[in-house]
């Protein structure tokens, strides 16, 4: 055995180096670089000198020797174009596609770069022809407008010279409510140049104005004028005062004037006129409803409750003031209903700007995990979105508290109507925060119908660890945000009842807690999924790529297995940011060497696959059914647990029983039945590292085994020495290829 | 594998892959299946439900060349059925006659109608229309699809017209249309290709992956029932092939086979390599929940 097992290893070291310079972009960098010429090793480095190497050959073997050498050389030739072929197969299917692709892209861009080019051309002739334009209409411009500005002011020199006589020509026709308009509207210029150029007039303009009040004055108190006539005097003489008088003070203190003034002037109105309240109730009311429409438009953005609270109060403060004069108009009654409309989409509105706040942060875990792949990016979203969902809700209620606090008699009646509205709010706030993580998951493409097509093209670039981050973010929903949620809305918003008792609380976190556990397993399955597939798709590739039945012996392990694995710590690695671990931790195996001397698991290791004949298969047929009756029935398709360990099963054993559903649908010769074999030998050992349950996985690699063997036309399986070579090639290729991680 | 107290059981002698309603046989509830077996002899069963419906009866048991793949029954007579089989190495697919059974068991040998030899390729299934008496067959390969011309009495099968698939779509299965003659849903990689008989063209096509099994509604027009690998069972209004009308979860692992009740509508069976059958009501009108049970 010795002997043989000498050349042997020497070949597959060849082997492998031959493969690892033709990958390796650096030829220098292949480990054991030849030290010396001359011999006949330097067969396959970068320096090797045919002539010298058949000098050497012919001067130091004998006939029989370079009759072997020969022979072993063609062997080892047409091993080395089969290689080839192999991956030439291989990376065929990648190379339709991609010249596919390619000439899809040309067909496209084709024509398009003289399109742009005539394009451009005409848009550069438009920004010439139109900059010509605006050149030569440039001076033309400028002189128009001067002349226009020197028109205007002329115009308004005119009007001040003329308002004297105008107000003398109104005074004579009694058109004082034109008067008073000339003279409001010359007051500023009065203001300014009043002391200087246009003294005169300011003067002769206050003496005509004095007349036209005491006129006023005379109307509106003397009774044989009619009420319309004195109540327009009234406002003129109003318009004529006010200015003087509110000139002085400052903004705030102007409204609450204004506001205080309107009140006298009510009530001085009531006192003149006992018949007209309709009318001024509907002034009132229209007050009323001008300051509840701009708080409305207020409360569109983003503002604080203590905001709109100041908002509040001082239109309270107006309507208790008008209400004191003008009981009739029942204000408050008619505020109160205005302000639970405004109050209402305040509260709606607040949530709203939660939703977008948490899908911001969420959304920012798309852009995030490129720039920092070094740290944990899933993790830092989840906590951020945590934090969001979480601080976000404790924001928005002790914002909605600061109503109930504050001791306004508007609020105070509007108390049970907040608690209710904050109540719905919670419960159609969590709801949509539901659907947005199923539309953000791509999950819900299909159920929406107007939203489908846009969401489709969506739902192709969705991170599987998105996915992940909304599955365990629903579940701190669940668990955490909403007991707090719950015991603040008791602490500060119980009672309500405006809706009625046979509605119950509007509240209803059993009902919330309900969609988010399920929104959460079907987050958490959709991530098992998309995963799930992409294995898939890349074993759909390795299984219906070769022709297993003309498959050659096997050599090494399939680089499948490698892309498997690394797609599996992938998996890990975003598991591992986001869900916490198991609790049951399964103790490490002590013989995890990738050695495969035991058979114990194995039952088609056995001496008795030797013997050939039907016989041995149909007995064999029969003991693997008759095993598989005897064995302790494995649970494949178990409930996936919010652990690490759970969701990495989950996936590995998915990915097992897809493999053996591959496998069933093939046919294979020996080599491809032991390839197989191989490759399914050499996953055991890593797959039970980062699997929590051992015996599963033993059982479906087993499956796929036996599955192969019922699937081979010839089930004969590699020796176990030869096994356990290959499988140790692989792992000192592996270490090789990365020495830190073992 | 279980076989449930409520359940009938048969059982055969190695694994299966395939199994076929008669439907021309109005009479009896009968099945035909085939055999799976690489090494062994494969047999063909004719079995029958009991008139009181609570046994399994095996009306005959033949034996047949090669494993079976595919089989399916034809739907106006009942003795006759095709099967797609393989040696291991090459696909063959071929038509059957059962022999006149005068209740002996140990039967005579099928007759072979007609074997589909020119049709040479991986064969996946081969199609009989559903709705009744018809002269054409359709064999599906990785990359063509095959219309036959098929005559019991001449025993003689013509390939009509041929087209591939075209680049990169590899044909995996197929439903015919029991509406329209001319209309066949061919099953590929990336999506369920809709093709005219006629002009032997595509029409249109659902983009889906991984489609697995297609079936049509019998009662309902334009209604489909695609089974995909990970992602359960959707139905399609094919005048509407962008979303889906209705979505179910499908199976723990792959669902594999789905099909309609013909008689009952909104009843939908699937099958999935969970080893599970999911029975389930989705009538295709109403909101109603989807329920299934295994």
């Amino acid at each position: 055995m010795g002997t043989d097992d000498v050349p042997l290893d020497d070949k597959a070291k060849r082997m492998r180096d031959l493969l690892s310079s033709f990958y390796s972009p650096d030829p220098s960098s292949t480990p054991n670089a030849p030290s010396k010429h001359g011999t006949l090793d330097a067969i396959n480095t970068t320096s090797f000198d045919p002539d010298q190497y058949m000098n050497l050959l012919v001067q130091k073997s004998n006939l029989e020797a370079l009759l072997k050498r020969h022979v072993e050389m063609a062997a080892e030739i047409k091993n080395l174009d089969t290689d080839l072929q192999m991956l030439v197969y291989e990376n065929y299917n990648k190379f339709i596609s991609a010249t596919d692709s390619i000439k899809r892209m040309k067909s496209n861009i084709v024509g398009m770069e003289a399109n742009m080019g005539q394009l451009l051309d005409k848009i550069m002739s438009v920004q010439s022809r139109s900059d010509g334009v605006n050149t030569s209409l440039f001076e033309k411009r400028e002189h128009i407008e001067k002349l226009h500005r020197t028109r205007n002011l002329l115009r308004k020199v005119q009007f001040i010279y003329d308002l004297p006589a105008r107000l003398g020509k109104c005074i004579k026709s009694e058109a004082y409510a034109d008067a008073v308009k000339f003279y409001t509207g010359a007051m500023p210029i009065f203001k300014a140049y009043g002391d200087s150029s246009f003294q005169d007039c300011k003067r002769a303009s206050e003496d005509a104005v004095a007349i036209i009040v005491k006129n006023l004055q005379g109307k509106l108190f003397s009774d044989s004028e009619s009420i319309q006539a004195r109540a327009e005097a009234a406002v003129l003489l109003k318009q004529l005062d006010f200015p003087g008088k509110v000139s002085d003070l400052s903004p705030t203190t102007a409204h609450e004037a204004s506001v205080r003034e309107f009140a006298e002037a009510i009530r001085a109105y009531r006192i003149i006129f006992p018949d007209s309240g309709r009318q001024l109730i509907t002034l009132a009311q229209d007050l009323v409803i001008n300051h509840f429409e701009t708080t409305e438009q207020y409360v569109k953005r983003r503002i604080s409750s203590a905001n709109l609270l100041g908002v509040l109060r001082t239109i309270w403060a107006d309507v208790l003031l008008m209400d004191e004069v003008l009981h009739e108009a029942v204000l408050p009654d008619f505020s109160l209903e205005a302000a639970q409309g405004a109050v209402k989409k305040y509260v709606a509105s607040t949530f709203t700007y939660l939703l977008q706040d948490i899908s911001d942060v969420l959304l920012r875990v798309n852009v995030s995990p490129k720039e920092a792949a070094e740290e944990h990016p899933l993790q830092v979203a989840l906590e951020a979105s945590r934090k969001a969902v979480l601080q976000g809700s404790m924001d928005v209620l002790l914002d909605f508290c600061q109503f109930l606090d504050d001791d306004l008699g508007l609020l105070v009646k509007l108390r049970d109507f907040i608690i209710d509205w904050v109540q719905e709010g919670f419960q159609g706030f969590l709801s949509a925060l539901d659907d947005r993580f199923l539309l953000l998951s791509g999950r819900k493409n299909s159920s929406s119908p107007d939203q489908g097509l846009t969401e489709g093209a969506h739902s192709e670039k969705v991170l599987a660890g998105l996915v992940l981050v909304l599955a365990q973010l629903s579940i701190f929903i669940e668990q955490t945000v909403i007991p707090r949620i719950t015991e603040e809305i008791a602490a500060s918003f119980s009672g309500g009842g405006a809706r009625g008792i046979e509605n119950g609380p509007a509240f209803v976190p059993g009902e919330i807690c309900r969609i988010f556990r399920s929104a959460g397993e079907k987050l958490l399955h959709h991530y098992v999924n998309m995963r799930t597939q992409r294995v898939s798709a890349l074993l759909r590739k390795r299984f219906s790529t070769p022709n297993w039945v003309k498959h050659k012996e096997p050599r090494e392990v399939h680089m499948f297995v490698d892309l498997f694995l690394q797609e599996l710590k992938a998996i890990g690695i975003e598991v591992k940011q986001i869900l916490p671990q198991g609790l049951l931790r399964k103790h490490w195996r002590s013989d995890s060497n990738g050695s495969t001397t035991s058979s114990r698991s194995n039952p088609l290791r056995d001496d008795k696959m030797s013997r050939s004949n039907t016989q041995r298969a149909r007995s064999q047929l029969l003991e693997t059914h008759l095993a598989k009756l005897f064995k302790q029935k494995v649970e494949i398709f178990t409930k996936v647990e919010y652990t690490q360990e759970s969701v990495v099963t989950t996936i590995v054993k998915l990915c097992l029983k897809s493999l053996q559903e591959f496998v069933r649908l093939q046919t294979f010769n020996r080599s491809g039945f032991q390839q197989i074999q191989l490759d399914i030998q050499f996953l055991r050992t890593p797959l039970k590292e980062i699997v929590e349950d051992e015996a599963v996985i033993d059982f479906l690699l087993d499956e796929v085994i036996v599955a192969a063997s019922e699937r081979c036309l010839d089930p004969t399986p590699l020796e176990p020495p030869i096994l356990d070579r290959l499988i140790q090639a692989k792992l000192a290729k592996l270490k090789e290829q990365n020495p830190i991680t073992p | 594998m279980q076989g449930g107290s409520s359940g009938i059981g048969y059982g055969l002698k190695y694994q299966a892959r395939c199994i076929s309603d008669v439907k021309a046989d109005t009479d009896h509830t009968s099945f035909i299946t085939g055999t799976l077996s690489l090494r062994e002899e494969n047999e063909v069963h004719l079995i029958r439900l009991s008139s009181g419906g609570t046994e399994l009866i095996c009306e005959g048991l033949f034996s047949h060349p090669n494993e079976i793949w595919d089989l399916s029954s034809c739907p106006f007579d009942q003795r006759i059925f095709s099967t797609v089989f393989s040696t291991g190495e090459s696909y063959g697919a071929a038509i059957w006659q059962i022999p006149e059974l005068y209740g002996q068991l140990n039967s005579p040998q099928l007759e072979r109608i007609a074997s589909l030899d020119a049709h040479v390729g991986k064969i996946n299934c081969v199609l009989w229309w559903p709705s009744g008496r018809h002269d054409k067959l359709i064999s599906i390969d990785d990359e063509n699809l095959f219309l036959w011309s098929l005559d019991c009495s001449k025993k003689a099968a013509q390939v009509q017209s041929k087209e591939s698939s075209g680049m990169l779509h590899y044909l995996s299965g197929g439903a015919w249309d029991p509406h329209d003659v001319n209309a066949v849903a061919a099953t590929c990689e990336s999506s369920v290709q809709f093709w005219d008989l006629r002009t032997m063209k595509k029409t249109s096509a659902i983009e889906r992956a991984h489609i697995r099994n297609a079936n049509y509604d019998m009662k309902k027009k334009h209604i489909l029932v695609t089974a995909e690998d990970e992602s359960g069972i959707h139905i399609w209004d094919l005048r509407k092939p962008k979303i889906p009308v209705k979505e179910l979860p499908g199976h723990t692992h792959w669902t594999w086979a789905v099909t309609c009740n013909p008689e009952y509508d909104g009843l939908i069976l699937s099958a999935g390599t969970d080893s599970t059958v999911n029975l389930w009501l989705a009538p295709i009108s109403a909101g109603d929940e989807p329920n299934s049970e295994a």
